[in-house]
Formats: C-alpha cells, structure tokens, sequence
C-alpha cells in the first residue's frame, strides 16, 4: 500500500475524531460512575445510610436492618448488611468481632480469617475484619461452581449497640467493588 | 452496446446479490433446525470451532454482498479481507477489553433506559465506531487502491464485519452454545449492523478523501455511526417479552429482535443508497 502525503485537513479531521471519541468516552466514564455511585436514602432504627440505587432490598431477618445485592454482578452477588446489635454494658468492639468470627466460623463453609485489627473509618474508630469463604448451593443437584467470596465486617460500638457493616464479593471483582462499598461505609451514621 | 453491457451486468449483481440473501437464510434455517432437532452439547473445542463457524459465515455472505457493490472498479480480495482481519484484531484486542473490562457495561447500562441510550452511544457506540475507523483510516485510506469516495463503504463494511465476527464467536462461547437457533438469527443481524454502522463511517471517510469537507465532516460521520449503534443496542433489549407458564419464566427475545433488525436493515438501505448515488455521479461524470 502506497501512502501518499497527509493533508492538513485531513490532518485536523483526524484529530478530531480522535478528540470527540475520547469526549465521548470520558463523558461516558462519568456517566458511569454517576450511575454506579447513585443511592437512595436510608433511615432505620437511627441508623441513616445512602443504599445503592437499583439494588436488590431483601425483607431483612433477625437482627438485620438492611440487605441489598446487586443482582448484575458476576459470580457471588455483592451484597451489603447492615446490623444492629444490644450489647451489655462495657462491651468492646473486639469482644464483637470475635463473637462475630465465631457465628461465620459456625455458618460460612471453608471459614477464613485473613485479618483483623482496631481501625477509624472516616472519623469513627471501628474494628475491621477480612475473611474469606466459599458460597455453596446446599443443593446436590445445583451444577454451578461454588464461589469465593471475600467479605469484610465493620463493627462500631455506640452506646449499648454495635452496629455492624458487612460487605461481601466474589473474590474475583472484590478490589473493583470496594471504591463503591467505601462510599457505603462514609455515609453511614447513626 | 456499453448501455446494454452496464445494464446486463446490472442484472448479473442483483441475481449475485439475491443468492446471497437467499443462502443466508437458508443457512439461518439449517442452523435453527439442527438446533431444535438435535439439541447439542459441547466440549470446549467444539464449542469455540462452532461459534467460530456460526459467526464467520454470516460475516463472509454479508462481505461479499457489500463487496459487489463496488460495480465501477472492485476493490483487490486481499485487501478487503486484511481490513476484515484488522476490524476483527482491533475488536478482539481493543474494543471487547475495553467495553466488557474497563468500562465493565454490564454491571450499569441496563439499569434504566437512559443509561441504556447514552451508555450505547457514548461508550459502547464511539469505541465500536472509532476503532472500525481506525482499521480503515490507518491502513488502506492513503493507498492507490481507497481512489473513490464508494471504496470508503466497502473497506468499513469489511471492518465492521471482521469486528461483528469477534462479537459473534464472544456471544457463542459466553452462552456455552445455548440456543443456537435464536442465536444464528441474532449473528446475522449483529454482523449486517455492525457492517451498515461502519458503513455510515465509510461513506463520509470516503467523501473526506475526495471532496473538501469541513472539518466537522468526519466527526459527524463516527457520531451520526455511534447513535445508530446505540440506538440498535437499545431496541435489541428493549421489548423482552416474557412468558410465564407452569414449566417456569422465559424471556422471548424475538421482539427486540424484530425491531434491532428494522434498524440494521433501514441503515443498510440508506447506506446502499448511498452507494448507489455515488456511482450513479461517477457514470455520469465519465
């Protein structure tokens, strides 16, 4: 293929459809990230949030006040909880945790630890634990591979309450969901 | 004598052309029926040798319709077939990455019908559009063979093609070979699409090169392709119907279908009308 000499018009045609694709692409990018990001507002029990807008609200159980998932996301849904828990005088975050720790221990199959520790989130001391486990349908029959699912609790003690933040994702889209689970957690207050 | 020829050969390209169309849907129609009757299932290797199959066959009918278009000087087979091979590289490493991991379209743009829109024109539209551009306007545009403003939509459509090609063996593998009949039906409207949007592109690159446009000629081109892109993709999802009976929920996507299809087949009128138009004002310049 012979290549003749490029005019300058053809020079400024292509540096602008070079330019308005990647206007398109970056308004689209924040398009985006403003669809991922929306929320609608939360108020139970004292405890206010922004939820993610377009996610699956569960009917919550037991000492749950909020369960949403989203159902567009690959492998394990990532999901939210938000619980609300009496506790007796004088009771710490780390004795919480490891009540916690215990329930998952007993509920979540092949239970892992990967870390605990004291942290402050956005201004509010909490304790933070990382785990890991696999998601199995109990059903012999299911023929789906069981999933890795990587989850982290966010315990914050208030008064006679531990009010508890559990973010849960497959393993494989975790790091790519936390930036949005972060803006979950800094909304929260109670 | 040379009127009789032009109208002779006339002839000739629409019985080719006709013969296309008919074995395509023959084609479609083998693939349903064999899916139906035989229900298959695949291994791996099968499954990648079938959609590569199924996907490669729509592309090459609906290639060498665009190609006969090109009634005045047809363009060199080697080259059509390297701006295929390019539009579908360009897809396999550029454009699918990009869509399905960096923007990751599938977790946002079906969470309402705006997002749906503007995420089918601004991201998946320019990317899709620009990149079949590119496979035209980096390789043969400056040659001694891109020498009328028609060759524009032949090249584009081939890279279209060769894009609708990766697009169809991904649809194959991701759906694990399921429901190959609705499937083969999907593939030849998506490769005919993608073919008539590249087209849109084709025809202003083609003008661009041998006529002096303003400078807002070409984006308008990519532009004009990226919304009717988006708006294909949209109406393909809009109207899910869905069925409910005791057996359990399924989802038709056959009015979708029907409308996407409206859309592919009106932009492929418009842009062989353009086509037609061009060497029209070609004989009647000579």
């Amino acid at each position: 293929m012979e290549n003749k000499k490029i005019s300058l018009g053809d020079r400024y045609a292509e540096i602008t459809v070079i330019l308005i694709t990647v206007i398109a692409l970056i308004v689209g990018w924040v398009y985006k990230s403003g669809v991922e990001n929306s929320s609608v507002p939360f108020n139970v029990e004292g405890i206010r949030a922004q939820a993610p807008k377009g996610w699956l609200q569960s009917e919550p159980a037991g000492d749950e006040i909020l369960r949403t998932t989203d159902r567009t996301s690959s492998g394990f849904n990532t999901t939210y909880v938000l619980r609300k828990i009496p506790l007796a005088a004088n009771t710490s975050a780390a004795q919480v945790a490891s009540l916690l720790t215990l329930g998952h221990g007993q509920d979540l199959l092949a239970f892992r630890v990967l870390d605990q520790r004291e942290v402050t989130v956005y201004g509010k001391a909490a304790y933070e634990i990382s785990y890991v486990y696999v998601e199995s349908n109990p059903n012999l029959t299911h023929k789906n591979i069981p999933s890795i699912v990587r989850g982290a609790d966010y315990i914050y003690v208030n008064d006679n309450n531990a009010v508890v933040v559990s973010f849960w994702a497959d393993e494989k889209s975790y790091d790519l969901n936390l930036a949005r689970f972060h803006i979950f957690l800094q909304s929260i207050s109670y | 004598m040379t009127e009789l020829k032009a109208v002779y050969e006339r002839k000739h390209v629409w019985r080719n052309e006709f013969l296309l169309i008919i074995s395509l849907i023959v084609f479609v129609g083998v693939v349903y029926v064999l899916d139906g009757a035989l229900k298959p299932v695949f291994t791996t290797s099968t499954l990648i040798l079938t959609g590569i199959l199924l996907a490669l066959v729509p592309s090459a009918i609906w290639l060498v319709f665009f190609y006969l278009q090109d009634r005045l000087e047809p363009e060199p087979k080697g080259y059509i077939l390297g701006v295929f091979a390019l539009g579908a590289l360009l897809a396999a490493a550029i454009g699918v990455p990009l869509i399905e991991n960096v923007f990751r379209v599938s977790h946002w743009i079906y969470t309402n019908t705006l997002a749906t829109i503007l995420g089918g024109i601004l991201v998946v539209g320019f990317t899709q559009e620009f990149l079949k551009y590119a496979a035209v306007r980096y390789s043969i545009y400056h040659s001694d063979e891109f020498d009328e403003a028609t060759d524009g939509v032949i090249y584009a459509t081939a890279a279209g093609l060769g894009y609708a090609t990766v697009l169809n063996i991904q649809f194959v593998i991701s759906n694990g070979g399921v429901d190959l009949g609705a499937g083969v039906i999907r593939m030849a409207v998506v490769a005919l699409a993608q073919a008539s949007f590249s087209g849109i592109t084709g025809y202003f690159l083609g003008r661009a090169k041998f006529e002096s446009e303003q400078i807002w000629w070409m984006p308008l081109g990519i532009t004009l392709a990226a919304i009717f892109n988006g708006l294909f993709n949209w109406l393909r999802g809009l109207v899910a119907q869905t069925n409910i009976s005791l057996s359990g929920a399924s989802v038709s996507p056959w009015p979708g279908l029907a409308l996407a299809s409206i859309v592919a087949f009106g932009t492929t009128a418009a842009v062989l009308w353009l086509v037609r138009r061009n060497l029209n004002s070609v004989q009647a310049g000579k």
